[in-house]
């Protein structure tokens, strides 16, 4: 029985590939800065967000160790691959609950406590979920599996917070004492937060691109990690906001009307134009690089989307002040209006790249999927052409293996479907020489399809 | 039979996204003719003032009480001291509060430093509707400007309002 390890993109390399060693130096890069800047913001500034810097040192170690062992699970035989994928996921959420702990024992439990901390995690919980699943959705031919598009939404939320607390501290301690208040100081703030925050976040999208190449196929790949990353990142940081607020506001009898409000702000009007945006930008050009044939042009795009994404953000910080919100009825209007104006139009583009990619996507997966039909290897059957390429025709027959097999029926189909369109995206990459090594893993995939085929009895 | 070369639709994309890259780059370079304009080089007169401290604030009085601080609590009402008489009496001078939103919340001038010596101390306010300071770090500055705009820092101090 043939057994696959390798299901999309790639076959398994026999040597590392040198991208792992450039992931490798980054990985150690972000752990020096994050080591470097929590002692020195503890021994520097000695503020409550330099403490929370130094205990949470250990929440970002074991996202660290968590991803190791959750991208070990992907190279290693499908036996161990669940172990690997539980220890992840425990060590995971004990970072993530010590992280929270950490947060919210030094920076707010004080004042906001932790009732409220909770409730407003609550409250962000649903919409995020709501943002990853609609992200998730939207790769409608080859959708990543759930596993990377949590990992991205937990860097943004741990990792890239992390960074972002020890950068902006420094970066706000020296502005401070230095420049000269008002618009200058405002300007150099919104040029930390769009730098540091967009380095932050896309350097999770960067790993992804160079350790997870076989789940990173294109622009709308690109896109989708891009946007969870983001996503976990205004989780983050709607938490921080709404307990601050809520903390600033309670004496004055406005502590839950206010955390509402940036609840609102941040996690409805602003899930989707916002940080989830910005990352998408870098997503983009890592995608694109992706499929670019010289080294130049994949550094010039992954370049260009770390400047688009860090403008975008920039532009919103710096100028929020020139679109004032009135107090009275009129300043709900002019709050959506404001979302809107100023960062629709980033996201317009995102869109459109978003488009543009999928139905470049569309035109070529049809293409080899009709090539492979022609080929009569049977993993595509001419028949199957029509359902294969519409992604409303796939959901039909799913349901309607649903209906005659049950749930079962179901999950075999999709995963025959999955694997199909696997075949075809790896035909796709081999055209264009996007691959490391020639494909063997090709043909073991045809064979796992005609396994799947015979399990879904079609 | 002519053949057509077809063009890569990734270089479509690419190029899309060096366009968005352009747009990206002249939002960061007017982003730093702001700073350079309200952070203006070689503006500096090399003049100091000295502030003697920040100290809580008696509103009825109008006077100042205790040691020189450098926290208060929300609740606290402080002000800073300038002495005016430092200051080189040729240039225009304001002395303002920050709060941690950026707020101003107090101000002295502008003014020439000779027609400020009765306003020495300069109390931060509470923001109009509110009980209480806003917590976070406040910047009180001693600022010289040219024209309307402020374009030298001739004294500064920090002071944190607790959240507790």
């Amino acid at each position: 029985m043939n057994v696959i390890v390798r299901r999309s993109a790639n076959p398994r390399p026999r040597g590392r590939p040198s991208r792992y060693l450039l992931a490798a130096i980054i990985a150690g890069v972000v752990v020096v800065v994050m080591v470097a800047n929590s002692v020195l913001d503890y021994a520097f500034l000695d503020t409550i967000p330099g403490r929370t810097s130094l205990y949470g040192l250990m929440a970002v170690a074991l996202v660290a160790l968590a991803t190791f062992v959750g991208v070990r699970a992907f190279d290693r035989d499908p036996a161990q691959r669940s172990r690997h994928l539980i220890r992840a996921g425990v060590l995971l959420g004990f970072a993530a609950l010590l992280w929270l702990l950490v947060s919210d024992a030094f920076l707010f439990a004080s004042a906001a406590g932790p009732v409220v901390a909770a409730v407003c995690a609550a409250a962000c919980i649903p919409t995020t979920a709501f943002g990853l699943f609609v992200v998730r959705r939207i790769d409608r031919n080859e959708k990543e599996p759930w596993r990377l598009v949590l990992v991205s939404a937990a860097w943004g939320a741990i990792v890239a917070t992390s960074l972002v607390i020890w950068g902006e501290s420094f970066w706000e301690a020296i502005a401070v004492r230095t420049l000269v208040p008002g618009p200058g100081l405002d300007a150099t703030r919104a040029f930390s937060a769009g730098l540091l925050e967009e380095l932050g976040k896309g350097t999770a999208v960067l790993l992804l691109f160079l350790v997870m190449r076989n789940e990173f196929d294109d622009v709308v790949d690109g896109i989708v990690y891009g946007a969870a990353v983001g996503l976990g990142f205004n989780f983050m940081e709607t938490l921080t906001y709404m307990t601050n607020v809520y903390a600033i506001f309670s004496p004055e009898g406005a502590g839950a009307a206010s955390a509402g409000f940036q609840w609102y702000g941040r996690q409805v009007l602003g899930l989707f134009m916002g940080h989830a945006t910005y990352t998408a930008f870098v997503g983009a050009g890592i995608g694109i690089a992706r499929q670019l044939p010289s080294r130049r042009q994949k550094v010039i795009a992954i370049v260009t989307g770390f400047v688009v994404a860090i403008a975008a953000h920039f532009s919103w910080d710096a100028w929020l002040t020139f679109f004032p919100i009135e107090t009275s009825v009129l300043g709900l209007i002019e709050v959506h209006l404001r979302t809107i104006v100023m960062t629709g139009p980033f996201t317009a583009g995102v869109v459109a790249l978003l488009a543009l990619g999928l139905r470049n996507e569309s035109v070529a997966l049809t293409e080899q999927l009709r090539r492979e039909a022609e080929a009569g290897g049977g993993a595509v059957l001419p028949e199957e052409l029509e359902i294969l390429t519409k992604p409303w025709r796939r959901f039909r027959e799913r349901l309607r293996a649903l209906d005659r097999r049950g749930v079962g029926g179901y999950v075999r189909l999709a995963r025959l479907q999955a694997a199909q369109l696997d075949l075809a995206m790896e035909r796709w990459h081999r055209e264009r020489q996007e691959i490391d090594e020639p494909l063997e893993a090709e043909d073991e995939l045809r064979g796992r399809i005609r396994t799947l085929r015979q399990q879904a009895a079609f | 039979m002519v053949a057509i070369a077809q063009r890569d639709p990734v270089v479509t994309l690419y190029r899309t996204l060096l366009v968005y890259g352009l747009f990206g780059l002249i939002i960061l370079t007017a982003g730093l003719v702001e700073f350079l304009h309200f952070e203006p080089f070689g503006v500096t007169t090399g003049a100091h003032a000295h502030i003697a401290g920040v100290y809580l604030y008696d509103p009825a009085t109008k006077e100042t009480t205790g040691p020189d601080r450098s926290t208060f609590t929300r609740s606290e009402l402080f002000a800073a001291v300038v002495n005016w008489s430092d200051v080189p009496d040729n240039i225009t001078v304001q002395a303002i509060w920050y709060d941690a939103f950026g707020n101003i919340v107090g101000q002295a001038g502008p003014a020439k430093p000779g027609d400020l010596k009765d306003h020495r101390v300069v109390p931060a306010e509470k923001p109009t509707g509110l009980k209480y300071h806003l917590p976070g770090q406040y910047i009180f500055a001693v600022e010289r400007l040219q024209g309307d705009q402020p374009v030298e820092v001739l004294a500064r101090r920090l002071v944190e309002v607790e959240r507790t």
